[in-house]
């Protein structure tokens, strides 16, 4: 909604307020101000009067005019076609400044003296009015001639773009701007009224005859017109340009001008063809399902509040036209028009917010306009249908409306701002009384609504500021502990070299499908998606981290290590979190211990730098079948004996595609990374000892099963045991030698020998018979 | 005698030293010979000859511990010589990585309100209407809806436009009184300089007796919350609307960029809109089935914070995993 200072005072009088106070103002009463900008018109441009305008000699499209511009008569040479028409312009005389390079100098055009410039709008600073030099008339007030045109306030005005929000439907007018700073400043608004001239003698209720069919939830007025010389005023264009209103012809401008200002839904129906001597105009208002169609002489010319048809428009070159000024509930219309998918027009914006209901206001503003400013005669009276609406009455107590804003509010002081806001104030001696809301508030429902009123005209910034008292227990709960877990696994996480990424949770479905990932259920995907990279719900989070590296590249990353805790869904479109990591190229940074040339990642160093960050776990071969897995570099992370995810060097052919070296992944479910409760065991007082022992076996066993072998073992001495040599070579064929390192350590009492051998041989004897490994 | 003191002071490692005291001092060394000598002494000159004896070995074992501490000190110096090291050679090893701006700001705006009593609450990605919208007074064709460019799913569900529908589940789950802040991702199908498909949301929520919380209390903590996050800024409310609170207010900070003066960043207005909250309306409370209840809320976009907080440029790239701007955050 854009305001302009100089109409808001034909409603209510500005003069003392400046435009610092206007925008305070506005922002405290919830109108938020987007922007505000003073229009002026640079010095040394004044009104002048063409008292003659005659072609140039040497030029057809050049005129020589003869202008008085209050300090003599100059001679000046004008391009504009319009200026044989023209009585009243802006004239820049020598010496005014257009731009910062652009000086007003004596000229010669052709051959001929000129000494100054007429201006059109957009020249002088103001919106583009459409071709040509910019035809001053009255509408901007009494024409001086040598008046600067900067002391003209309706020219040299101040535009002030407000963002409104979905609920004042009742600010999209001047009028209601001005309804709303007349309660915050105290100042009354002019009310307006106009007696017709009753140009046209005969009443509208002789030639026009309204009936309606079923029950009709809105009120509608009518009113006719014989056109005659109509156009626009400038001020009319100007202010349209300034709110940046589309200007098609004079009818439509006036009507859109007066909409602007006063809120009121106006339409034009072009009559002209219906002979008035022998038949009246018919209109018929049919409630068709909800839709209330206006029917013109048995056609359908509009719906209310949603949509009007192109055809039956008045235009400028009608006769005779029929206006109707409308109003429909905003409920009632969005919901019939969402329901039956209506085509609606641009004054829909309007109606679906709540448009001005009084009806009669709008219709007096178009016989003031049409009177005053063309020559179009009205005929007496309107003809209405008014729908009975029902009064909203609330009842408030003034301890209720001051328990919800936290301070006293004095009684007198909220039925004062109330009926400033034009609320009906029933008096009481009570705490407690009730107020009708104006008709023009769609958006007040109860008390919460009207103390919000309280505190907008108060302003909030009035208002002390109280901390809460609360008496409670703790709201310390689960969340809590695993937002600081997730804080910790993050902290570990950089402190291992990886960057925190956020990616978006969605995937392009056709690289989901390429990796041969899980995709959403069809019936269960976004059917609106943004982009066809984003074109559904992802599975993993590892093609964004792909991608960021593929980024990373192209900017000359010769090492990038990412990690994203975030959500993924799986098929079922149930959400889980995970855990991601990625690792690619150099492994370190560039330094003088590795001479400038670190070795890429391998799978040993992001084994480590993970367990750092997530602690212990096992791996073993992975179960994943997943388009990144490297199928000798692979595997399942064992947690207390579940698979949480899985790690691997990502394929040498899917690196390609992301243009990336080396690169590793991990991808583990988040909730198995939530440290869970820990009890000590009792600590060995005694001395353990370590044994290693070289194994000859099959190669193609890997360690993990051995381990699990030994582990079922559950012998009691062996406190751990780990690999901690593996060696192949042709002489062992197809066996490797694997060397563990057992800890065998009592709780009870010193080791003897005989209890070691006993742990040792058992160890051995199993592999033996498990695996046929021998003792090296 | 004197040949005996020039081997110590002769001695130039601690090897030959350790030769030395084998020859002076050991079973079979100079001075066990001399000792040995004692026997066939006769009686009175004895005791002399053993204090003589004694004196001297003083006198050597003296000579033999400073020349000791000598060697030594020359050894470890040349030690420490040999370990000499460019040691400004292994600054800025870039080892370590960075926690994400947007997740550092959410981490302490968490903390400002856990430390206040706050619980955390999560809530599903995917919403129902009812939750997303309906039971926080956003009926069906209701104009505010557009506020909210929606991703919708075949089922009718819908990617959550704002964290608020946590509200809804924690008052359906739990009874007053409530005191909550729901961190997390949501979703609006807006995709331009200003505007990501994803960002995060932190939501608060308080519900006490009817009467009990009121809007001077938001007023209050919104206040207190800015400074902490700002430091000294001047806070500004602006009456506004949101269809689940009513009272509402949008919330303002002087602008951190021109200190009010006015900039590109603050549109020349001297403020910065930082966050939304309001008196939760009645028909909220309805929908939850809360009877006497007085509650406040609000809401705040965590990706705003952190480029105000952190004058970052570019909001898209807080997306694109760019350790260009990561790294600066290490």
């Amino acid at each position: 909604m854009i305001v302009t200072r100089s109409w808001l005072n034909n409603f209510i009088d500005l003069s003392e307020i400046s435009d610092e106070k206007l925008y305070e103002t506005l922002n405290s009463i919830g109108l938020e101000v987007d922007s505000i900008k003073k229009y002026n018109i640079p010095q040394k441009v004044v009104v002048g009067k063409i008292i003659s305008c005659e072609k140039h000699p040497d030029a057809d499209k050049l005129n020589v005019c003869q202008i008085d511009i209050g300090s003599g008569v100059r001679q000046i040479v004008c391009g504009a076609k319009n200026v044989v028409d023209a009585q009243y312009v802006a004239v820049a005389t020598i010496g005014a400044k257009l731009g910062e390079d652009f000086e007003i100098k004596h000229a010669k055009l052709r051959g001929v003296e000129s000494e100054g410039m007429v201006c059109s709008a957009s020249e002088l600073g103001l919106p583009d009015i459409g071709d040509g030099i910019m035809i001053l008339d009255e509408s901007i007030g009494e024409l001086v001639i040598g008046k600067d045109l900067n002391e003209y306030e309706k020219v040299a005005d101040t535009v002030i773009e407000l963002e409104l929000t979905a609920n004042r439907g009742d600010c999209l007018s001047i009028h209601g701007v001005a309804r709303d700073l007349s309660a915050a400043l105290n100042i009354p608004i002019n009310k307006f009224d106009y007696e017709s001239q009753n140009s046209e003698k005969i009443g509208i209720a002789r030639i026009a005859k309204l009936t309606k069919k079923g029950i009709i939830p809105a009120s509608l007025q009518y009113a006719m017109a014989n056109i005659k010389d109509l156009h626009t005023s400038l001020i009319l264009s100007l202010r349209l340009a300034f709110v940046k209103e589309p200007q098609k012809d004079s009818i439509s401008s006036i009507l859109r001008y007066i909409i602007h200002s006063t809120g009121v839904i106006l339409r034009a129906y072009d009559v002209s063809n219906v002979n008035l001597e022998e038949e009246k105009i018919e209109i018929e208002i049919i409630n068709e399902y909800k839709v209330i169609n206006i029917a013109i002489n048995g056609k359908i010319q509009s719906q209310v509040g949603i949509y009007q048809n192109e055809e039956g428009m008045a235009k400028d070159d009608s006769s005779i036209v029929l206006f109707e000024s409308s109003y429909a509930h905003p409920e009632d219309l969005v919901d019939v028009v969402a329901e039956k998918k209506l085509k609606t027009d641009e004054l829909y914006y309007n109606t679906s917010r709540g448009s001005e209901p009084n009806l009669h206001f709008g219709v007096q503003y178009l016989t003031y306009l049409l009177e005053t400013y063309t020559g179009c005669t009205l005929y007496d009276g309107a003809i209405s249908l008014d729908e009975e609406q029902e009064e909203k009455i609330i009842t408030i107590t003034t301890q209720e409306i001051s328990e919800l804003i936290g301070n006293k509010i004095e009684k007198i002081e909220i039925m004062n701002i109330l009926i400033s806001l034009g609320f009906k104030v029933q008096s009481s001696i009570e705490d407690k009384f009730g107020v009708t809301v104006p008709p023009f508030r769609h958006d007040i429902e109860n008390i919460q609504d009207v103390a919000e009123e309280v505190v907008r005209i108060i302003g909030i910034n009035n208002i002390e500021a109280k901390p809460l008292k609360f008496i409670e227990k703790t709201h310390n709960n689960e969340t809590i502990n695993k937002h600081y877990a997730k804080k910790a696994l993050r902290l570990r996480a950089t402190a291992n070299g990886f960057d925190e990424s956020i990616s978006y949770a969605f995937a392009d479905k056709t690289l989901l499908e390429k990796y041969h990932f899980p995709i959403v259920s069809e019936e269960l995907d976004i059917i609106n998606p943004i982009t066809n990279d984003f074109s559904t719900l992802r599975t993993t989070v590892l093609i964004n981290l792909l991608q960021a590296a593929q980024r990373n590249v192209n900017y000359s990353q010769k090492s990038t290590a990412l990690f994203e805790i975030g959500p993924v869904f799986n098929k079922n479109r149930e959400e889980e979190e995970v855990f991601s990591l990625i690792f690619t190229g150099q492994k370190e940074s560039e330094n003088v211990s590795n001479a400038g040339k670190p070795s890429s990642i391998d799978f040993e160093t992001f084994t480590k730098k993970l367990s750092a960050i997530i602690g212990n776990f096992e791996l073993r071969t992975s179960m994943e079948h997943n388009g990144l897995i490297h199928p000798y570099q692979s595997a399942d992370i064992i947690i207390d004996n579940t698979i949480c995810g899985f790690l691997t060097k990502v394929h040498p052919t899917v690196c390609e595609k992301f243009d990336l070296k080396d690169t590793f992944v991990a991808e583990i479910d988040f909730n198995t990374l939530i440290p869970k409760h820990i009890n000590a065991h009792a600590i060995s007082k005694f001395q353990g000892v370590y044994k290693d022992l070289s194994f000859v076996i099959d190669k193609n066993i890997p360690y993990n099963q051995i381990s699990v072998t030994i582990k079922s073992l559950n012998l009691p001495l062996l406190k751990k045991f780990y690999a901690v040599d593996v060696y192949e070579d042709e002489e062992l064929g197809d066996k490797k030698s694997l060397t563990l390192r057992l800890f065998i350590q009592s709780l009870d009492n010193t080791l003897k020998d005989e209890a070691i051998e006993s742990t040792v041989n058992s160890i051995i004897e199993k592999l033996n018979s498990e695996y046929g490994a021998t003792l090296r | 005698m004197e040949n005996l003191e020039k081997m110590i002071e002769e001695a130039d490692s601690l090897e030959e030293l350790e030769k030395v005291r084998v020859e002076l001092f050991g079973k079979k060394g100079a001075l066990s010979k001399e000792f040995a000598k004692l026997k066939d002494i006769p009686g009175p000159e004895k005791k002399a000859f053993a204090e003589g004896l004694n004196q001297k070995k003083e006198k050597l074992q003296t000579l033999f511990d400073k020349r000791y501490e000598t060697l030594k000190k020359e050894e470890i110096e040349k030690l420490l010589k040999e370990e000499a090291l460019d040691v400004s050679l292994y600054g800025n090893l870039e080892e370590r990585g960075a926690l994400h701006p947007v997740m550092e700001t959410m981490d302490k705006i968490i903390d400002y309100f856990v430390a206040l009593n706050f619980a955390i609450e999560e809530g599903p990605k995917i919403e129902d209407d009812f939750h997303n919208f309906e039971a926080l007074n956003l009926p069906k064709n209701h104009p505010a809806r557009e506020m909210q460019d929606t991703f919708f799913c075949k089922d009718g569900a819908v990617l959550r436009t704002h964290t608020s529908p946590v509200q809804i589940r924690t008052m359906l789950k739990q009874k007053p009184p409530i005191r909550m802040i729901a961190p997390g991702a949501v979703f609006r199908k807006d995709y331009d300089l200003t505007h990501t498909p994803m960002f995060h949301q932190v939501e608060g929520l308080v519900v006490g007796e009817k009467g009990e919380v009121n809007f001077a209390n938001l007023k209050s903590i919104m206040s207190e919350f800015l400074h902490y996050m700002f430091g000294d800024v001047e806070v500004r409310f602006r009456p506004s609307f949101f269809p689940f609170t009513e009272p509402s207010a949008e919330v303002d900070i002087s602008c951190i960029f021109c200190e009010a003066k006015g900039c590109r960043v603050c549109s020349h207005t001297g403020w910065l809109e930082v966050l939304g909250c309001g008196i939760v309306d009645s028909n909220v409370f309805d929908a939850v089935e809360y009877k006497n209840v007085s509650g406040y809320a609000f809401g705040l976009g965590v990706e705003r914070f952190a480029m105000l907080l952190h004058k970052i440029p570019d909001l898209r790239m807080l997306f694109e995993g760019d350790r260009r701007l990561l790294e600066q955050f290490r």
